[in-house]
């Protein structure tokens, strides 16, 4: 059936997009290694250590994770109904 | 268009936007520069904004064909505005996550009760009242003419969110891209912010048509019980 096919192709490009976003936010924890231009003498907000980091991984993996839920959860729903449909 | 075209076309948005989401995550982890006072916690900035952008396209889209339903009454309008408020309430949802985290190392806290902030969360909760006004009627028709003034008593709050910073005394940043003199980002900055809405705004017309392909799908798949019924 078509949409069986293009259910699959969506998650066919879910499933790397979602490996790629967890890849991207893992190896993103080599980013206090890089070098930073103006925070050579670290202040305020830039000096907190690593708490901002993990404030941003988190509000990146909400972001992905909330984006594939919906994304899943519209490819089950619209699955189901076309079973529905063709049964 | 008909559905098996929506369809279509909504899995192209959709894969294209969440190749654009792979895109703007690389950008924001490995390209752009850091931003000099705040340090890496800007980067929330990246999907902050556009989650916020998205979440009013999708309330105002919703706002509109709402209105229009009012004043048609063609179900295919309800439809689209169903579709709208779900996308809206996923990146509003985003917006007021994400928000929060930059807060706690910008401002200390994660939440305060500034204008922006409260009329925010006051727009997540009246879309939250339009599902639960969608349902509460025994007649499904009044339940989408409620929803549907719901929906634009809603997005009316949409232009006082954006003027809150301005109008009032607010913690919240004041506007860096909407403005009248443009925009005060650097380059780098300004082109990762941009990719981002691009990314977003994609992705959420793609999944605006699955989502109303599938509403489609169930009102067709409504009336053939009524038929098999009958």
């Amino acid at each position: 059936m078509i949409w069986d096919r293009l259910t699959r192709s969506v998650w066919n490009a879910a499933a790397p997009v979602l490996v790629a976003a967890a890849l991207l936010v893992l190896s993103a924890a080599g980013l206090p290694a890089q070098e930073m231009p103006g925070l050579d003498r670290p202040s305020g907000l830039a000096g907190q250590g690593l708490r901002p980091y993990w404030h941003v991984f988190a509000a990146y993996t909400i972001a992905i994770v909330l984006v594939i839920v919906w994304v899943w959860s519209i490819a089950r729903r619209l699955r189901d109904v076309e079973e529905r449909l063709g049964g | 268009m008909q559905v098996k075209g929506m369809r279509r076309w909504g899995t192209a948005l959709t894969v294209l936007g969440l190749l654009g989401l792979i895109l703007v995550y690389w950008m924001s982890f490995f390209w752009v520069s850091t931003e000099a006072t705040q340090g890496i916690v800007q980067r929330i900035f990246y999907v902050h904004v556009p989650a916020a952008w998205t979440s009013f396209l999708a309330f105002g889209l919703c706002a509109l064909t709402s209105g229009m339903y009012l004043w048609l009454r063609d179900e295919r309008l309800d439809r689209a505005a169903l579709a709208a408020a779900e996308g809206g309430m996923v990146f509003a949802t985003i917006m007021l996550t994400t928000g929060p985290l930059w807060g706690k190392i910008a401002w200390g806290t994660y939440w305060t009760w500034e204008p922006r902030l409260t009329l925010t969360l006051l727009l997540w909760f009246i879309f939250l009242g339009y599902f639960m006004v969608r349902g509460s009627t025994e007649d499904p028709g009044k339940g989408k003419r409620f929803a549907a003034v719901v929906a634009i008593v809603g997005a009316l709050e949409i232009p006082f969110i954006h003027l809150s910073v301005i109008w009032f005394r607010s913690l919240h940043p004041q506007p860096v891209v909407v403005r009248p003199d443009g925009p005060t980002l650097p380059g780098d900055m300004f082109a990762t912010l941009m990719t981002s809405l691009g990314a977003f705004t994609v992705l959420f017309l793609g999944m605006f048509l699955l989502r109303y392909a599938l509403e489609g799908l169930k009102s067709e798949l409504d009336a053939r019980t009524r038929r098999a019924i009958a």
